[in-house]
């Protein structure tokens, strides 16, 4: 009964979508998703059991002895450790020039900055009551934070955090969309000195307004002159600039309720003569696979094809491009890649640290990984979920992890 | 000398407390928060939330057998200001997250509520299907006992499900993510009242 009542709604769905082309659709006014669309593609029976439900964060303080560190892995010659703890739900990263690490979260709305204080490493709450700032930049001594319904910018941070100040509302200029679902934020500075900034696509699998969601935007720093730098992108949290082009590479996750192994996540790169180029959601999938129940004729023409699959439900979030001296060779150049880990999968998979190496143009992707340990494989469970990845000046690597609300540091040698 | 007695006791006492912990190694995951702590901390929640969460006034949920992650999480979003309930927000101040945790505890162990009130069948039947065409069931599974961070909404006050399933429906309530509101969205009143009605009333 539940499944073809559900079926019946997709088919509606289906049919629904089929009658609009898609040039047409790019008309529609910006509307609230219609829920059995956003419930498109929801499919328990294609699942081996029922019961997958995401794993909600734990928004209380977690006690660094109940933080297994020494579970962690990773590869001879490098070394893990707790770098930070005491930030439930701390996400996103970015650093000021003066060293404070500032990470944006979700359900919790809150904004922290790590500092040094007294000789102690501290956390510290700078903003509340947010709705999901998960997004944080740094630039020019301001911190941008970007939440689902504000964008926030608190000049001279670092040498006000004693008494924070009030942040400049710039909300009005980004015109963000309203809709919550897929749309906590990821901030990141263009080589362009653009903030880079995604729209994601409010449903499991609908049809969008492409005028509207499932983008990656560029603004002026002041939030003039949007452009679209990518479509069809269903939910990106992380991306970065390849060190020697300058172009945009980025993560985004695969719709669910499609079966165990489908769809990959991808990490995508933005050629320079493609901006604003096609990434194929809700019509194509990870390397080139139509979607099962939004189907449309030749749905991976003139799509961009990721650069490599990041693992099905995995959750590939924050990545950096590898640029210190501190690690070996073969890492110069690669993408450090976050796996959130999934839960729209009965074996799990994922919580874990990747490194991608690719040549500049995308080619010959090889994974490789850098901190596993997070996943008890044989019992199925996780105690640990990375969410992103940041470079430090001496070239180690900060790992947060929403789970613990944590920061461990990875570092080579010494 | 008396050294003996108490040293096999301790023993004892040891032994037992390995076996347990190997027992609640496999059966559980490790304990979380202390529920007799709780108990003491929550002493003035009974006043509106009743003894035990179970016995909830006009308009307020039942807390007894509630999932312990949802608890932990709604304690926290209700003490942050994050979910809107001034009166909630001012009682929570004084308390950080391990007393939240072990309040949590404590009224997770509790025996659940059980709603009385008369079943009206046609609207019970309106309930089940508006359940089953946005697939509660999935999350919190059949019985509608709920899982870990989703709650336990079976048999839950009436007038409190309606009430939320509102607020999630028009934006005035958050969740742990945003799956609630984006699974009420377009719901009339009177649907959300049978799907309230249905699972008040199992």
């Amino acid at each position: 009964m539940l499944t073809s009542t559900l079926r019946t709604l997709t088919g509606a769905a289906i049919l629904a979508v089929m009658t609009i082309p898609p040039a047409l659709a790019q008309q529609k006014p910006a509307a609230k998703p219609d829920p059995r669309v956003a419930m498109g593609g929801y499919h328990p029976e294609r699942m081996d059991s029922k019961g997958l439900a995401p794993h909600a964060t734990p928004i209380t303080i977690t006690a660094p002895e109940n933080i297994p560190v020494n579970r962690l892995q990773v590869p001879p010659g490098f070394k893990v450790e707790l770098w930070a703890h005491g930030s439930p739900g701390a996400r996103m990263m970015a650093r000021g020039d003066k060293g404070t690490v500032f990470q944006g979260s979700r359900a919790i709305g809150r904004v922290y900055a790590i500092r040094e204080k007294d000789g102690k490493r501290v956390s510290q709450i700078i903003a509340e009551k947010l709705v999901q700032p998960n997004g944080v930049l740094f630039h020019n001594g301001s911190l941008y934070v970007a939440a689902i319904n504000k964008v926030l910018r608190y000049d001279d941070i670092e040498n006000n955090l004693d008494s924070i100040p009030t942040p400049v509302d710039m909300t009005e200029a980004f015109k963000l969309p309203p809709e919550v679902h897929h749309n906590w934020k990821f901030l990141a500075l263009g080589p362009d000195g653009k903030i880079y900034i995604q729209v994601g696509s409010p449903c499991n699998l609908c049809e969008i307004n492409p005028g509207v969601h499932g983008q990656i935007r560029r603004y002026n720093l002041d939030g003039s002159g949007m452009e679209i730098v990518a479509r069809g992108v269903r939910n990106s949290v992380g991306f970065d600039f390849h060190p020697q082009t300058g172009e945009l590479w980025f993560t985004d996750n695969g719709r669910d309720w499609a079966g165990e192994d489908v769809f990959e996540e991808e990490l995508n790169r933005v050629p320079a003569d493609k901006i604003g180029g096609f990434f194929g959601f809700p019509y194509c999938h990870a390397n080139g696979q139509p979607d099962p129940d939004i189907r449309v004729p030749n749905a991976c023409a003139n799509v961009i094809l990721p650069v490599v699959t990041l693992g099905a439900h995995a959750a590939a979030l924050g990545m950096r491009f590898y640029t210190g001296k501190m690690f070996p060779s073969e890492y110069q150049g690669a993408v450090i890649v976050a796996r959130r880990g999934s839960w729209n999968r009965t074996i799990k998979n994922g919580y874990d640290v990747l490194r991608v190496n690719a040549t500049a143009d995308g080619k010959n992707p090889k994974i490789t990984p850098l901190v596993t340990g997070f996943l008890d494989k044989e019992k199925n469970a996780f105690w640990g979920r990375p969410v992103d990845v940041m470079q430090m000046p001496d070239g180690s690597m900060l790992v947060a992890d929403e789970q613990n609300g944590a920061i461990y540091r990875v570092s080579y040698g010494k | 000398m008396q050294l003996h007695h108490p040293a096999r006791r301790d023993f004892r006492r040891a032994f037992f407390f390995f076996a347990l912990l190997a027992i609640c190694g496999t059966a559980m995951s490790q304990p979380r928060g202390d529920a007799a702590r709780g108990a003491e901390k929550a002493a003035g929640c009974a006043a509106c939330h009743g003894p035990e969460g179970r016995a909830p006034l006009p308009g307020m949920p039942a807390l007894a057998g509630q999932q312990r992650e949802f608890l932990e999480t709604q304690l926290v979003l209700l003490r942050e200001g994050l979910r809107n309930i001034p009166g909630m927000e001012g009682l929570l101040r004084q308390f950080n997250d391990r007393d939240l945790i072990d309040i949590a505890a404590y009224y997770s162990a509790a025996k659940p509520f059980t709603e009385s009130g008369t079943r009206d069948p046609q609207k019970h039947a309106a309930g089940a299907a508006v359940s089953q065409g946005r697939a509660c069931g999935s999350c919190h599974l059949s019985d509608y006992g709920g899982q870990r961070g989703i709650p336990r909404i079976i048999n839950q006050r009436e007038d409190y499900l309606a009430a939320t399933l509102k607020a999630y429906r028009d934006d005035r309530r958050v969740g742990s993510d945003t799956n609630m509101n984006a699974l009420m969205y377009g719901l009339s009143d009177q649907e959300i009242e049978a799907l309230a009605h249905y699972l008040a009333h199992r």
